[in-house]
């Protein structure tokens, strides 16, 4: 008789079956799906172009900033760029709806420019580098850092050893 | 007859062609099928085993060299007029074996595709989601 028990079981449970597609679908919050990117906080240390397993991820220098690129077609969600990002700049969301017409194909593709800095003292040009990444690397800020973050190397040596006659 | 194609039209077969995938996408294919939680023949698909019943085919893998022969023969078999769906990164641009030497894919290099669901493997939702494509091309198509 135990099966009556399974049955009644069952039936106070309702069906297991997901609603989707005629409803939402449940998607864990940690599930590795469409991979996004700031540009506000990439240092551009192309660490994510290099360890991408499936070529995903392209850099290129111009003129106005650092070019990056993510065809979404060939990403296997493994989450390396995210695990490697420094300032977790790169992340993967948990969006998963990602089929597409053939016509778009090569729309799956998104672009963003990361913009060069200047150097505040010479005006020389500076790679990316945020507030991300100063916290980062000093574990706080203090107004000396914040003011040599800005700078390129050079005058950032000048400062430091002639003092602020720069 | 036309009873007969009204009815194709609302109940495609699926079919399943492996040209040479790892199998991670195939374990995603039969999930959506066998799987109660997922079931897609909610959608009124189901999987046959015979290329001469499919209507919508679902082709996983990078198409190795060794297989694409065979895999061509198998598509051709498939009557028209058909719905080609690829399943996973590998056979839209070759995924992680992108530029092998063992690899003829891109798939749509050989084969007319209608639809991609990328993702290594996509859940079983992303690949029902893919089928639902698939299906409103067919009711337009068939
Ligand atoms: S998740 Fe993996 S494949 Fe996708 S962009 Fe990141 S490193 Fe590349
Ligand atoms: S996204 Fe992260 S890993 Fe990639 S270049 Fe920017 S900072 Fe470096
Ligand atoms: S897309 Fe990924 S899971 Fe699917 S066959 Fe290719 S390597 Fe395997």
């Amino acid at each position: 008789m135990a099966f009556l028990k399974i049955l009644l079981d069952n039936l106070r449970k309702g069906p297991a079956t997901e609603a989707f597609p005629f409803g939402e679908a449940t998607t864990p919050d940690a599930y590795r799906g469409k991979v996004t990117f700031d540009e506000t906080s990439c240092v551009g240390c192309n660490m994510c172009e290099h360890v991408c397993a499936g070529g995903a991820i392209r850099f290129s220098e111009k003129e106005d900033g650092l070019h990056f690129l993510i065809w979404h077609n060939t990403c296997i969600s493994c989450g390396l760029c995210a695990h490697y990002c420094p300032t977790k700049a790169i992340k993967l969301s948990n969006n998963w709806h990602l089929s597409h017409l053939q016509e778009e194909k090569y729309e799956q593709v998104d672009h963003a420019v990361v913009p060069y800095r200047e150097c505040t003292s010479c005006g020389k040009r500076l790679q990316p580098g945020g507030p991300m990444l100063h916290q980062l690397a000093f574990k706080g800020a203090n107004p000396r850092s914040e003011r040599l973050m800005n700078m390129c190397p050079d005058c950032r040596r000048k400062v430091s050893y002639i003092g602020e006659a720069v | 007859m036309d009873f007969l194609s009204k009815a194709a039209r609302k109940s495609p077969w699926l079919y399943r062609i492996n040209a040479g995938s790892c199998n991670g996408c195939d374990v995603e294919l039969a999930t959506t099928a066998c799987i109660p939680r997922y079931d897609v023949e909610r959608l009124g698909c189901q999987y046959c085993g015979s290329p001469k019943h499919a209507d919508i085919v679902l082709i996983t893998g990078p198409l190795t060299a060794r297989v694409k022969d065979k895999v061509l023969r198998v598509y051709d078999e498939i009557p028209d007029p058909k719905v080609t769906v690829a399943i996973g990164v590998c056979p839209i641009s070759g995924g992680v074996f992108r530029e092998s030497y063992a690899i003829e894919g891109p798939i749509d290099r050989y084969l007319p595709v209608d639809v991609n669901v990328p993702g290594c493997p996509p859940r079983p939702q992303a690949i029902i989601e893919g089928i639902a494509k698939a299906i409103e091309i067919w009711a337009k198509r068939a």
